[in-house]
């Protein structure tokens, strides 16, 4: 069940990348509003940079649960 | 022809009465539901304009200023408020409803004050009244955080009162709208900041709301950071500084979120992200920024106390706030993983759900006002909402957990998440009811092609990175610190050198008047003996001076030793903060009847 729900997403992922080449932004005002397909390159990128920061910071702020204590 | 009161004193009124009437079993409840009912009637009768007004002190208390914004916060506070306490109907402790009443009917009072001075007592009434809703859960860790949020909201109310004296006394007594710039308001934005949770003063908010009451929460969720963003519409829209402190409010709270283990602290922090998106359209200023802004808070409100109230229901029932303790509640809880899934949509704004509508009118208004950074901003931080609520949803529900027993909450508080749920489903299918009581007209078209296209690529990678990256994102034990690591380290200072070197050096000047003291009343219990004491001591130091000192180095030595001793003692004499709070609390008592007494000869002498 849980292999054939992974199947159906990654193929949605698949079908929903070639749409935005069919569309343009209705009001595009920055460089990047004209590249097709930019918000998924937006949600790879930013995913991956949230991780790395989330990272960066856990490395450093994390402490023991009694630490105020 | 009804007469209309400010809707804020129906809830007021309606606290007051609840340990009067001390109603019980179901009337009691349906007590609880009439009053924001009446509320909402009261609403729907208010007419536009100001009413309600009071001179005193020479100035005019406006207590019902009715206009377009004020009626939108109005109608979703007063719709919330009733939903809220749907969800707490099961409550038995009279003192909850009424700090959560006396909360809702302040908040609104905030929103239809027409004077500075009456939005800063609603203001404080509001800070004063929610902390029992944090203080009634009845742990160590609630006290300690509702102190810290007393003591913060303190900080923020003095800061509000001190821009508002300014104000007055450079421009006199004027409504609340934009101000002129200046000290005024520095102060005044560093006071509605703290309710808003700016960034590095935001650290009240993760602190203190996941420590409330279950139900308690909910309202927490809804009142004190919206009324807070109302102030700043009304205040400061159109300002730069607004627009990019939404801006890091947004990504800050995300990053955060996603570090989170307590389910209500990660709510707590996307608090302070979605509220970034409001300030980022109102602080951007234009027609759509400020509509996105309050048609954002508006969703907000219903999505997020939608969350709280799904988490709390999870609390209610496993007793368990970790991600770490959670997991497989899908087949236990079905209808709260629905009604959390589609809170989740409908924050992280998904088509179909309000928040997909409101989060794509402030992003447009920060591309359409040219502030390119603004809107990176808000788009990392859709990508982080979308990320933190798909941990939230898996390691709640799906996550495996054989171990874990649970079962639905009770009617009430299902039947208020489901009631919430629609309406976030109801907004964002039909969003024209949303937009028919924002400020201004709104020329607005979410559901293109391009913008649900946008969002899906948007989510369905970021999907696909949580897929291969779920292990980086997992739940871990622990807290992260935050800025309230500095605040807590330098009161901890400022407590060592009260404590420490002050407390020293006050008992020991304390120390030496004793004895100084002693020794006058030695002299005074025998008066006529005075002379004579005074020809001896002068006759041991003439002999002091003639001879060297009369005692022994031995001697010498051990007193020396003794004084040593007596100042080790008091160095390491244990402050004991009990022996203060008598006499400090009786000069504050004091202090209040005497200002009480001065207040009345004052008012009626005048």
């Amino acid at each position: 069940m849980v292999r054939h729900l992974k199947k159906l997403f990654l193929l949605v992922v698949i079908v929903c990348i070639p749409l935005g080449f069919l569309t343009e932004h209705e009001h595009a005002v920055f460089p990047w509003h004209t590249i097709p397909s930019m918000d998924a390159i937006f949600g790879a990128l930013g995913a991956l940079l949230l991780i790395g920061a989330i990272k960066i910071v856990g490395s450093f702020a994390s402490r023991e649960e009694d630490f105020y204590d | 022809m009804i007469e209309t009161v400010p809707p804020g004193f129906i809830f007021i009124l309606g606290a007051i009465l609840i340990p009067i009437l001390r109603l019980r079993g179901k009337l009691r409840q349906l007590y609880l539901l009439l009053i924001p009912v009446v509320g909402f009637i009261d609403l729907l009768y208010l007419e536009p304009g100001t009413s309600w007004i009071y001179r005193f002190l020479g100035y005019d208390l406006v207590f019902a200023r009715v206009d377009r914004l004020s009626l939108a916060m109005g109608y979703i506070f007063v719709i919330i408020g009733f939903l809220a306490v749907l969800y707490s109907l099961h409550v038995e402790e009279d003192g909850q409803h009424v700090a959560a009443f006396l909360y809702v009917g302040s908040s609104l009072g905030v929103v239809f004050a027409g004077d500075y001075f009456s939005l800063f007592a609603f203001w404080e009434i509001m800070a004063v009244t929610s902390v029992f809703l944090i203080w009634y859960r009845r742990e160590k860790e609630s006290l300690d955080a509702g102190f810290r949020y007393v003591l913060m909201h303190i900080f923020g109310g003095c800061s509000l009162l001190t821009g508002i004296i300014i104000h007055i006394a450079s421009h006199g007594f004027t409504p609340v709208g934009p101000l002129a710039g200046g000290w005024t308001s520095v102060f005044i934005l560093m006071g509605f900041g703290l309710n808003t949770a700016f960034i590095p003063i935001h650290t009240w908010l993760p602190d203190s709301y996941p420590q409330g009451t279950v139900t308690g929460s909910v309202f927490l969720s809804v009142y004190t950071t919206k009324t807070g963003v109302y102030a700043l519409a009304r205040c400061f829209s159109g300002t730069d500084m607004v627009a990019y402190m939404g801006g890091i409010m947004a990504v800050y709270g995300i990053l955060y979120a996603l570090l989170q283990n307590d389910t209500r602290k990660l709510l707590s922090y996307h608090i302070i992200s979605q509220v970034g998106y409001m300030l980022a359209g109102i602080g951007v200023g234009s027609a759509l920024g400020v509509n996105g802004g309050i048609a954002h808070l508006v969703n907000n409100i219903l999505y997020k106390s939608l969350l709280f109230m799904c988490m709390g229901s999870v609390i209610y029932v496993t007793g368990k706030r970790k991600l770490t303790e959670l997991g497989g509640l899908a087949g236990l809880m079905p209808l709260t993983c629905i009604t959390c899934i589609i809170a989740s949509l409908s924050i992280s704004g998904g088509p179909g759900f309000n928040g997909f509508v409101s989060k794509g009118m402030v992003i447009s208004s920060a591309a359409g006002a040219h502030r390119p950074i603004l809107e990176l901003m808000l788009i990392l931080a859709s990508v982080g909402t979308f990320l933190s609520f798909t941990k939230l949803c898996y390691f709640t529900f799906f996550a495996k957990n054989e171990t874990i027993e649970a079962k639905e909450p009770p009617f009430n508080m299902q039947l208020a998440m489901i009631l919430t749920a629609s309406s976030c489903v109801f907004i964002g299918i039909y969003p024209r009811v949303l937009f028919n009581v924002l400020p201004s007209p709104v020329h607005y078209h979410p559901y293109t092609f391009s913008h649900v296209v946008g969002v899906f690529q948007l989510f369905l990678l970021a999907g696909l990175v949580f897929m291969a990256a779920r292990a980086a994102l997992s739940p871990h034990e622990g807290i992260v610190l935050d800025f309230d690591y500095f605040y807590r380290t330098t009161c901890r200072g400022i407590v060592w050198l009260c404590t420490t070197p002050l407390n020293g050096l006050r008992l020991r000047t304390q120390g030496f008047f004793s004895r100084e003291v002693r020794g006058i009343i030695g002299l005074s219990r025998n008066p006529i003996s005075m002379p004579e004491i005074a020809i001896k001591h002068v006759h041991l130091k003439m002999l002091k001076l003639l001879r060297g000192s009369v005692r022994s180095p031995e001697e010498r030595m051990r007193e020396l030793e003794e004084m040593r001793s007596r100042l080790d003692e008091i160095r390491k004499m244990a402050y004991d903060e009990n022996a203060y709070r008598g006499p400090m609390g009786l000069g504050i008592l004091l202090a209040m009847i005497f200002l009480f007494l001065y207040g009345l000869i004052y008012f009626t002498a005048s």
